[in-house]
């Protein structure tokens, strides 16, 4: 079966204008054209067209650019915002959770010292600790990680 | 409406690692920069996937907040335009499907039993084309109306090979798609648009 030389190199043409041609089918394809009248006709169709879509030039509304940089600072500013709100909520956790592990550690350390001190039965001081410092801190830092979702809900609600 | 100034194109430096650092520190000066840069590319492209100028405004909008928003996932190992033209692109495509859902729901909801109005609902349907008020040369003017009527998807190739000046795995790329389709879709545009520019010359 005969292959027509000119289609094959028309899908040449199409793969170099394309971008997509070998150098060894540029080459063929330069040798080819040398002489071939028919596809030098479809190369410059197929440049004419390339250099045509160049011809459109597009009108861009002159406060669009303005319209687009406002959107962004006020964008930029929001995020800036729910980023410093993350690091808040971060480092109060880390400060009551070291709250906690201090507290923890003085009830258990330092109750029974105090309490001999103070005359006083060892279990009362340890019960005080607990109330004034281990609970507290506990649901302090129980408490920050749910913030956003509970400030998330409440301006849901406004 | 202006024609939008290209003088501004090559301030910023192309060095996509200062732009992803940029990026990734939400560097604003250095967003302005970029906006002023690419805002006519930004815009022709979505012209050339859209066929209409009327969303595009928004588009742009969108597309660069969510530049802001992303930029992190820029690594700046590619160049920054594709990035930035896949970013359009997959709003755009999630825009489409919007507007024919709103659509969709429209005409169910004025379902009366056959009474109602048949004619196309979009506004911009009798808007003239954008490459009509677009074209600036002869030819340009030849193509302008087949432009409008050849698929997006051909369209959006030749823009991006022809006119931004993409590498055929770039441009796939950006379409999400093998670069033998998108080197296949080349050729089908540039062979549909040869053979409307051959037939309007033969008819001149």
């Amino acid at each position: 079966m005969k292959t027509d030389p000119h289609a094959t190199f028309r899908n040449v043409i199409d793969k170099t204008l394309a971008g997509g041609a070998s150098p060894e089918d540029d080459r063929s394809l330069q040798e080819h054209l040398a002489a071939c009248a028919q596809c030098q006709e479809y190369l410059s169709a197929g440049t004419r067209v390339i250099a045509s879509l160049g011809g459109f030039s597009f009108d861009v509304d002159p406060g669009l650019e303005r319209k687009v940089l406002w959107s962004l600072t006020v964008r930029a500013q929001q995020l800036e915002t729910a980023q410093s709100h993350r690091r808040r909520i971060v480092w109060g956790c880390v400060g009551a959770l070291v709250l906690l592990i201090t507290g923890s550690f003085v009830a258990l350390e330092f109750g029974n010292l105090v309490a001999a001190s103070l005359n006083l039965p060892p279990m009362q001081v340890q019960r005080l600790l607990l109330l004034v410092w281990v609970i507290p801190s506990l649901c302090l830092s129980l408490l920050f990680p749910i913030l956003p979702v509970l400030s998330h809900r409440e301006e849901r609600f406004l | 409406m202006t024609e939008y100034d290209m003088t501004s194109v090559g301030r910023v430096s192309n060095d996509s690692q200062q732009i992803a650092r940029g990026l990734r520190e939400r560097d604003i000066a250095l967003l302005h920069a970029l906006v002023e840069q690419y805002q006519y590319r930004l815009v022709r492209y979505l012209i050339y996937l859209l066929g209409r100028r009327d969303e595009v405004d928004d588009l742009v909008q969108e597309t660069w907040v969510r530049v802001l928003e992303r930029g992190r996932s820029y690594d700046g190992r590619s160049r920054f335009e594709p990035w930035l033209f896949a970013i359009a692109r997959n709003l755009t495509i999630d825009h489409i499907r919007r507007r024919k859902t709103l659509s969709l729901a429209i005409d169910l909801d004025s379902d009366d039993g056959g009474e109602q109005d048949k004619t196309p609902r979009s506004p911009a349907s009798n808007d003239p084309s954008p490459f009509v008020l677009a074209a600036r040369t002869e030819d340009a003017q030849r193509l302008a109306q087949s432009m409008q009527t050849l698929d997006f998807i051909y369209r959006e190739v030749l823009v991006l090979r022809f006119q931004e000046d993409l590498s055929l795995q770039e441009v796939a790329t950006v379409v999400g798609a093998p670069v033998s389709t998108v080197a296949s879709r080349i050729y089908r545009g540039l062979q549909t648009l040869r053979t409307l520019l051959d037939g309007t010359k033969h008819e001149n």
